[in-house]
């Protein structure tokens, strides 16, 4: 079972409260888990990923273990941390209130 | 890494500041020279809101000598909820000068410099150069990526934070060999992806929280002690009270500071950030009923089916009676409206019913329209009695 944080703008879209937890077959990758999590929440299509090209938006990061994943290939393998589900995978959106 | 006038023999303390500050003066990684960086210190807070004021109060507070604050807005009621430096005394002033009396009421040795105006890119580099730091409280992307840039090309230090609902997110951007916010975020989201507060709402406290983080990360820049949120992104989440610490790496490839930089000069940051016409994305193109009409064919009898696309707890707040489907469930939800019936769908600014009257028709809906202004025009112009929120 996979950790995943949304962004607090996607859990709305998504209604979802905290994490989400997600079942990936196959190798853990930023893909495998971005295309489980879409294929759960639909609505999520095009708000991280584009839609045509399928690359991260560039107003959200991938992070795990403190370290910024954001321009790792997509099909790199995620840490082990976060394949055992020690560590979730987050993505983190911009916000801008103050 | 020590920010600001180096040379601080000239900074001298009088007695009466020397008892003022004691508990910092006692402390080695303070003591006097650390006081006397601060007193020759110049910060600028840009926004006097959630942010600004703890981060303006402390640092009052604490003998930075000399605060720039920079708010265009008045006081309102809304504020209150977390904006402390202002009291229900000051609602309709300029917040500039509400928040420059309460400075002098704590410190009257601070330097406060007012500047009642929009940051604009027309007046930031000028602004900018004349303080050691700024410190980025402002409330929309747009003034977030122009405070950025105008950081970068003056070399100032970006004492950030940001938040939303029970969640912030900071740093220090643009500090010497640091990443700058557009490392981070190159582009910023498309209108209406992100809420703002006012629509999303916010926990009073937390632009506290994020305040105070801002204000320490300022304090230690002027001292130069411990180790600044420089390459570091904090986020933190107020309802698992959970603090996150990210790594952040400078970009090569970042237009504004990396090795071939494309922005040299500021831009038009409402272009850049596609606000033209923010208030309410697709008004123009969706019809719409006024609040004063809408009343008089209610009274006349009119078949209107009113509905009400806001959140069940807004609802709670206020209501005008009408039938709720939040404009998130509206799709899976139509079959509960009659296509048959003219429908005025209402939010509580406009800009939500706007989306979900230009839904309805995509989907073959003729006679339907948009509350202009939404329940707080319906307040303004009909009925004083329905509050606003």
């Amino acid at each position: 079972m996979i950790r995943v944080v949304l962004p607090p703008n996607l859990r709305s879209l998504a209604r979802v409260n905290g994490e989400v937890q997600i079942d990936v077959a196959g190798q853990v990758t930023q893909r495998a888990v971005l295309d489980a999590l879409e294929d759960r929440y639909p609505v999520l299509r095009g708000t991280i990923r584009d839609h045509v090209t399928q690359r991260r938006r560039p107003f959200v990061r991938f992070f795990a273990c403190e370290q910024d994943l954001s321009h790792e290939p997509p099909d790199t393998a995620l840490p082990h941390r976060v394949v055992e589900g020690d560590e979730p995978f987050l993505i983190v959106g911009a916000i801008a209130g103050g | 890494m020590s920010v600001g006038n180096q040379n601080v023999t000239a900074e001298r303390l009088t007695n009466d500041e020397i008892l003022r500050y004691s508990r910092h003066l006692v402390m080695p990684e303070v003591g006097m020279e650390g006081q006397q960086r601060l007193k020759a210190a110049r910060v600028l807070c840009v926004g006097t809101g959630g942010l600004g004021s703890p981060v303006a109060l402390y640092l009052a507070a604490a003998g930075v000598g000399t605060l720039g604050l920079m708010d265009f807005d008045v006081v309102d009621y809304t504020n209150l909820q977390r904006q402390i430096i202002h009291t229900t005394n000051d609602v309709g002033r300029p917040k500039v000068e509400s928040a420059a009396e309460k400075i002098a009421a704590i410190n009257p040795l601070v330097n406060v410099r007012k500047f009642e105006a929009r940051l604009s890119s027309a007046n930031a580099l000028e602004i900018f150069r004349e303080f050691d730091i700024v410190a980025d409280g402002t409330d929309n992307f747009a003034t977030r990526y122009l405070v950025n840039d105008a950081c970068v090309l003056t070399g100032k230090p970006n004492v950030y934070a940001s938040i939303f609902r029970f969640e912030g997110q900071a740093s220090v951007f643009a500090a010497a060999d640091g990443p700058c916010y557009r490392c981070l975020y190159p582009e910023p989201p498309p209108p209406g992806l992100v809420p703002s507060c006012a629509e999303g709402g916010v926990l009073g406290i937390l632009p506290g929280l994020l305040g105070l983080i801002q204000a320490t990360e300022v304090i230690k820049l002027i001292l130069g002690s411990g180790e600044p949120l420089v390459g570091r992104l904090l986020l933190v989440d107020a309802m698992a009270m959970r603090f996150r610490e990210l790594r952040l790496r400078k970009s090569a490839e970042c237009p504004v500071c990396g090795l071939n930089p494309t922005v040299t000069e500021l831009m038009d940051y409402d272009e850049f950030c596609g606000v033209r016409g923010e208030e309410a994305p697709g008004a123009a193109a969706v019809p719409e009923i006024q609040p004063e009409e809408l009343k008089r064919r209610l009274e006349a009898g009119e078949d209107i089916f009113v509905l009400d696309v806001r959140e069940p707890h807004e609802y709670q707040v206020c209501n005008l009676g009408g039938y709720l489907i939040p404009v998130g469930q509206l799709a899976e939800r139509v079959g509960e409206l009659d296509a048959s019936r003219e429908i005025v769908a209402h939010c509580k600014g406009g800009v939500r019913s706007a989306k979900a009257v230009e839904f309805l028709r995509g989907v073959g809906f003729t006679k339907v329209a948009s509350l202009a202004g939404g329940i707080h025009a319906w307040s303004d112009k009909v009925d004083p009695t329905v509050p606003k929120y």
